[in-house]
């Protein structure tokens, strides 16, 4: 949707409350795209591009978390 | 460790558990409330439910029709700016095996209900008062958007409190 159809809300409580819950939705897309990408191996270097952050960010971030749940991570240069 | 800080630290951990569910990394006022509505005591399971449980209870709210509210609350905020809430077909990703630090909101909500009592009378209510005297962000917008009364609810967790108070019963 154009950004022009959907005005900010005019009640700042909703405005503030769509902050949050976008940050919240935002974390949980995150998380869901880094392990899918992990998942059909994609690595690190390319993940952290294609998120415009470090590599050390994605993989402090995630690295732990995606260990836990099974996913085979590559090593640097395979 | 006294009694209610065994209590609080198994609503902290609890509250941990909705956190990392959430895909959060902080634990915040609305994992709190959610840890105080579920209150399950595993090890005794005909224990009485603790005193912010029943009123929670008595208002129509367990873990599950709090987390339905938060859920309301979520995609009703995400709608006001044209999200739609599930908007990605991704599969649910596998939950942090950290543990979520304490988020601004339950510290504001600690620091509200502990603060008017002594530390030895403190009890589940005081920590309910303090999520409910939040008068913005995610837990009151989630309950008036599911027409459950905060200050009516608030009252009640005062009530059962200066009731404690005045006949020393253990209103745990």
């Amino acid at each position: 949707m154009p950004l022009d159809d959907t005005p900010l809300p005019a009640d700042p409580a909703d405005a503030l409350a769509a902050v949050a819950a976008l940050r919240r939705l935002a974390d949980r897309l995150e998380d869901a795209a880094v392990e899918q990408a992990m998942r059909a191996g994609w690595s690190w270097p390319q993940v952290s591009e294609a998120l415009g952050v470090t590599r050390q960010a994605v993989h402090k971030k995630h690295a732990k978390r995606l260990i836990a749940g099974g996913v085979t991570l590559r090593r640097r240069g395979e | 460790m006294s009694a209610f800080d065994h209590y609080l630290h198994a609503v902290l951990l609890r509250a941990g558990d909705e956190a990392r569910l959430d895909g959060s990394a902080s634990t915040d006022a609305h994992h709190l409330l959610l840890a105080l509505a579920a209150a399950p005591d595993r090890q005794h399971p005909d224990r009485q439910p603790d005193a912010a449980a029943r009123l929670l209870a008595a208002a129509g709210l367990d873990r599950d029709t709090v987390r339905a509210a938060l859920d309301r609350e979520f995609g009703h905020s995400l709608r006001t700016v044209g999200v739609s809430p599930d908007a990605h077909g991704l599969p649910a990703p596998t939950p942090s095996g950290e543990r979520p630090r304490l988020g601004a909101s339950s510290k504001l909500a600690m620091e509200r209900g502990f603060t008017t009592a002594r530390k030895k009378d403190l009890t589940p209510a005081h920590l309910l008062l303090g999520i409910l005297r939040a008068e913005v962000g995610t837990v009151p917008r989630a309950l008036a958007l599911s027409g459950i009364d905060r200050a009516e609810l608030a009252q009640r967790a005062q009530a059962a409190i200066d009731r404690r108070a005045t006949d020393g019963s253990p209103d745990r």
